[in-house]
């Protein structure tokens, strides 16, 4: 990140202390920053108020050119650009067609699900991304608040309050 | 909660099986002289309801063996509909005696001068098959099995409700369950393609495929999930099953697309084989379904993949109850559809050819001439109410037999309570989140 934040955040040792925490957070109207979670917690985005990702939509439309990249090009190599017989059938076979389109479908919608994802969310090569606790990756559940949102004291006590075993402050 | 299976409910299903009993009447008396249309109907629909519940049991017995726990809320509804086998091996086994009793003439190799060599009817390929072609044969499977399938339903059924009136006894009950499930496994995957192969596929004697009985173990799979989804909806219109929420059905949405995929992947595969490998002598099978019955070949894949892949892709269609009940009513019927493309043309020809070689004596009963029905073997007239479509009749008789489906599962639902509130998965299924 381009622009330093300081933030103050709270580790958790458990996944439902963590999900109390937020609830609590949202009624007490704490603006969280972040959470942070070494996997995918169960009923966590829709109190975060996260909307649901767009990215299939992209990933159908990838798949929707592979479909249409397979068949034109099939298309065009085996009655235009190259024709050859194979085992007497003739040169446009659809049947023949359909495993490879499949196969380019899915191809173009991972590779270019991928990318986006990774353009997105400004991943990559090179790319350094601050962790905020290296533990978060591993068995810690974290609650960031940034100290410009929120005052400093305030979420402190909410961290204490709610549950947190641990209780830092760091710029990033 | 327990189900109360009220008088008009009772009613109304049962008007439906009298529809059902009607149009089979109707169509016994409108029928050739060797009532070929009431037979290949009960076969149809007896088939699809038998798999269905073959299914059903087969899907839990996984569940159990996989120690899963989101079905859990509604695993009296897969029991009750496996337990429909109760009903569906004795049609079938009606089916068998009726090869015995030479009643019908649904299968070329029950009729036995095509393996005598001094016959004129002597069929080389039916004499190479008829170590397994046989009444004793498809008898013994059917009622060997049946018992099999029934017996260990049973039981799983039973510990499943002691967990109800003496708790889980720690996780004794449900590793009884889990024994009797894996057990369960191999009896329906093998047992259940060696009875496709029986029941179904030799309609078609001459012609096999090795894909075939994944192929119709896929489209009963499918059923099974959409006569799930849509009994699942009934009962929570009714203010039942407060506990299967809208997770439950995601999942289910999600089975009903994946295996929609999976079903048309076999159907396109069986295909692609035998064109791609040049077996001409399979391509019988195709031929015959490309030329008569084009609109239901083609609409077959249109129901029962276009419109699941197409609807069901998004995440909210599977959420929402309006979209995946018409999915679920759609493929449904896709797949009876898909039922009739299998039974219906091979039967057809066996009665032609049956007909024309004479071996009955009545047949210009009808004002059919020998030749004209020999002919209508190879080619046969391009609409014909109840053989090359669907008809009122044939209709009637679906009705007919998911009134007498619907109201088993429900007889059987009204006899213990819904959710089995001692499961030890109870609680996880209850606060599934997908």
């Amino acid at each position: 990140m381009a622009n330093n934040k300081d933030i103050i955040y709270g580790l958790y040792n458990d996944e439902e202390d963590l999900l109390r925490a937020v609830k609590q957070a949202n009624s007490d109207h704490l603006e969280i920053m972040d959470v942070y979670t070494p996997f995918p917690v169960h009923g966590l985005d829709p109190l975060l108020g996260l909307t649901e990702s767009r990215l299939h939509i992209a990933g159908f439309i990838y798949g929707l050119l592979g479909t249409l990249t397979a068949f034109l090009g099939m298309t065009w190599i085996f009655t235009k650009d190259w024709p050859i017989i194979f085992g007497g059938k003739p040169h446009w076979s659809l049947p023949a067609f359909i495993p490879i389109i499949f196969e380019l479908t899915v191809l173009f919608s991972a590779i270019g699900m991928t990318v986006t994802f990774y353009i997105v969310n400004g991943l990559g090569p090179g790319v350094v991304n601050p962790t905020i606790d290296l533990r978060i990756t591993d068995d810690k559940f974290c609650i960031a608040f940034d100290k410009s949102e929120v005052e400093a004291s305030k979420a402190e006590s909410f961290l204490r309050s709610s549950g947190a075993a641990e209780i830092h402050s760091k710029t990033i | 909660m327990t189900y109360n299976f009220t008088s008009k409910s009772k009613t109304w299903l049962a008007a439906g099986m009298v529809l059902g009993l009607l149009c089979l009447v109707l169509t016994w008396f409108g029928d050739d002289e060797l009532h070929t249309r009431f037979w290949s109907n009960f076969l149809h629909n007896s088939v699809f309801f038998t798999g269905i519940a073959i299914m059903a049991g087969f899907f839990m017995s996984a569940s159990i063996t996989a120690w899963a726990g989101w079905y859990v809320v509604f695993k009296r509804v897969w029991e009750a509909i496996s337990l429909y086998l109760i009903i569906g091996i004795p049609l079938m086994l009606l089916v068998g005696i009726g090869i015995i009793g030479d009643w019908h003439h649904l299968y070329h190799w029950s009729d036995l001068t095509t393996i005598d060599p001094d016959h004129e009817n002597f069929d080389k390929i039916l004499f190479g098959k008829k170590g397994f072609l046989n009444s004793t044969w498809y008898l013994g499977v059917t009622l060997v099995l049946g018992i099999i399938w029934i017996f260990i339903i049973s039981k799983i059924r039973s510990l499943s409700l002691a967990e109800d009136t003496h708790g889980p006894d720690g996780f004794n009950r449900q590793y009884g369950m889990r024994k009797w499930a894996a057990m369960f496994l191999p009896f329906a995957g093998f047992g259940s393609a060696a009875v496709i192969w029986l029941w179904i596929m030799s309609v078609d004697a001459h012609w096999y495929s090795t894909l075939f009985a994944w192929y119709t173990g896929a489209s009963w799979f499918v059923s099974m999930i959409c006569l799930t989804i849509l009994i699942l909806l009934y009962l929570k219109s009714k203010g039942y099953f407060a506990e299967v929420t809208v997770e439950h059905f995601h999942d289910l949405g999600k089975f009903l697309f994946a295996f929609s995929i999976f079903w048309t992947y076999l159907w396109f595969s069986q295909y692609m084989l035998i064109w791609y490998g040049n077996i001409g002598e399979e391509t019988v099978y195709f031929k015959e379904r490309f030329t008569n019955y084009p609109v239901l070949f083609y609409g077959n894949l249109l129901i029962n993949f276009v419109a699941p892949f197409l609807i069901l892709m998004r995440n909210d269609t599977k959420r929402k109850m309006g979209s995946l009940a018409f999915v679920a009513g759609l493929v449904l019927l896709g797949h009876w559809v898909d039922f009739f493309l299998m039974v219906k043309p091979g039967v057809l020809h066996t009665a032609h050819s049956a007909m024309a070689h004479g071996t009955h004596d009545s047949v210009a009963e009808h004002g059919h001439s020998v030749e004209e029905l020999a002919q209508g073997a190879e080619h046969a007239s391009t609409f014909e109410m109840g053989f090359t479509i669907p008809g009122f009749l044939e209709l009637g008789t679906f009705i007919g037999f998911l009134c007498l489906f619907i109201f088993f599962v429900f007889y059987i639902l009204s006899k213990a309570p819904l959710v089995g509130k001692n499961d030890v998965y109870i609680e996880e299924s209850k606060h599934h989140h997908t």
